[in-house]
């Protein structure tokens, strides 16, 4: 989440732990939930191994000392993992709230994130989807070319269900005479394993939804909600916009928090806690390592790549090129299954799976 | 302690209603945090063209209860433009009625605003 690198001390990873500690314990002290997925992503992104169950206090002050020469973006990075540890708090504590917004204005850095979790705590869900959404989204919609995701429907918004477009949809469908290992031919042994309507269809995902399929089959993630989180928690630390984060914090309030009822093609699912296990914080904190390092090395939001060039190549070939890195050891040892997994799947996916004949 | 403020009035144009609070939402959602956290539009169902505009608000920062929030609101320009903007859709004078929250299902304890 944050700029650290694998080089940084570990003193100086300690430090920035402290404050972020600092800034989103709730009264009692941080929550079991909070010091767990704090420590793995900061385990991710660092290499180092830092229990935050266990450490002292560092106020604002100090904290911005620490970052004094650390860039813009890379205070804003802090910041957002302080976000992250408030967001999976329900009810957000106000103190908390203001806290982090005091911690961030120390960093000198004034970010949507916080205000929108300083929203949660006032209990203002409504405003805060509607800041979430314009702060997080519309602008990367903007950017989205029709070209590019190969369609000429152009959509209310940019989490809008999919709307009819023949061309997308025989586009889509095309892709199942590809050979077997081809990126194009993956994402449609995707879709037709679950029973997933192709885009262009009606009740298929929109053109722009459906670039996140082929991160899917790319980053090797599964379909199910815990998927979706690793594969919105990489797309979004890919993003060299730290704007991204809205993909997190988004899919946080759907399926953890409830904060978000409904945001357009996702719709909330609390029918149970994914993020209360250390298994789905080590997850996560892979995503969000593995999205850093793409965002390094491509610096390019994955929304905005053009997959349809990729669709008659090897997978791996494609992984390779873009820059993906393996999942780590960890995320496998923690469970992350792949793309093609059964367990990968919803409930509902391995019983239409579970009703397939085999493809050739 | 939460507080609304109820705007009673009489419209033939509900759709216009329903776009005001959706203009001043959108607005409202990127400024920085105030003590108005949202609003609700109810249609009286015996008495068409009666609507009652629920207008919530929280604390801030404890400095200012949620009502004094509501009334620092008021006095913004923004506000008050919207305000015109409201009379010129409905007919005759908003009434302006004022609630203090005691009870909300699910919430306990004094809740204090972020």
């Amino acid at each position: 989440m944050h700029e650290e690198q694998p080089h940084d001390s570990f003193e100086r990873s300690l430090l920035i732990a402290r404050g972020i500690a600092t800034a989103v314990a709730p009264d009692g002290g941080l929550e079991p939930v909070q010091a767990s997925l704090l420590g793995a992503v900061t385990d991710a992104l660092t290499d180092h191994h830092i229990d935050f169950s266990t450490l002292e206090p560092l106020g604002p002050d100090e904290l911005a000392a620490v970052l004094a020469a650390d860039s813009a973006e890379s205070r804003r990075r802090v910041v957002h993992h302080m976000v992250l540890g408030e967001l999976i708090l329900r009810p957000v504590p106000p103190d908390v709230a203001r806290r982090v917004a005091l911690y961030a204005g120390a960093l000198e850095i004034d970010d949507q994130f916080v205000r929108v979790a300083r929203r949660y705590a006032q209990g203002a869900f409504g405003l805060a989807w509607l800041d979430l959404h314009r702060s997080g989204f519309a602008e990367h919609w903007e950017m989205a070319r029709m070209d590019q995701l190969k369609t000429s429907v152009r959509l209310e918004h940019q989490l809008a269900a999919g709307v009819e477009d023949r061309e997308l949809a025989e586009r889509w469908a095309a892709f199942e005479h590809l050979p077997p290992g081809t990126l194009g031919r993956g994402v449609w042994d995707m879709y037709r394993g679950r029973g997933f309507g192709l885009p262009g269809s009606i009740g298929g995902a929109s053109a722009y939804l459906a670039q996140h399929d082929f991160v899917h089959v790319i980053a090797d993630y599964g379909t199910n909600l815990n998927g979706e989180l690793e594969v919105f928690s990489l797309i979004g630390r890919a993003d060299p916009d730290p704007k991204g984060f809205a993909w997190l914090a988004t899919l946080v309030g759907l399926f953890e928090t409830g904060y978000v009822a409904d945001a357009g093609f996702f719709i909330g699912d609390l029918k149970e806690r994914r993020l209360d296990r250390p298994e789905m914080h080590v997850r996560i904190a892979d995503a969000l390592r593995r999205g850093r390092n793409l965002c390094d090395r491509l610096g390019t939001d994955l929304l905005e790549i053009d997959y349809h060039d990729f669709a008659e190549r090897p997978i791996d070939e494609s992984r390779v090129e873009l820059g993906f890195d393996d999942k780590s050891a960890r995320a496998v040892a923690a469970g992350s299954p792949g793309a093609f997994d059964l367990a990968g799947m919803s409930q509902i996916q391995q019983k239409y799976n579970a009703t397939l004949e085999p493809s050739s | 302690m939460k507080f609304a403020q109820g705007i009673r009035v009489r419209c033939h144009d509900a759709d216009a209603l329903v776009a005001l609070l959706r203009e001043w939402d959108a607005g409202q959602a990127t400024t920085d945090v105030m003590g108005y956290i949202g609003t609700r539009l109810m249609a009286d169902r015996d008495d068409p063209g009666s609507y009652l505009i629920l207008a919530e608000f929280a604390e801030v920062d404890g400095d200012l209860t949620s009502a004094e929030e509501a009334e620092r609101n008021n006095q913004r320009e923004e506000t008050e433009r919207w305000a015109a903007k409201l009379r010129s859709l409905v007919e005759g004078e908003p009434e302006w009625i004022h609630f203090d929250e005691l009870y909300r299902t699910g919430i306990t304890g004094d809740l204090r605003t972020g």
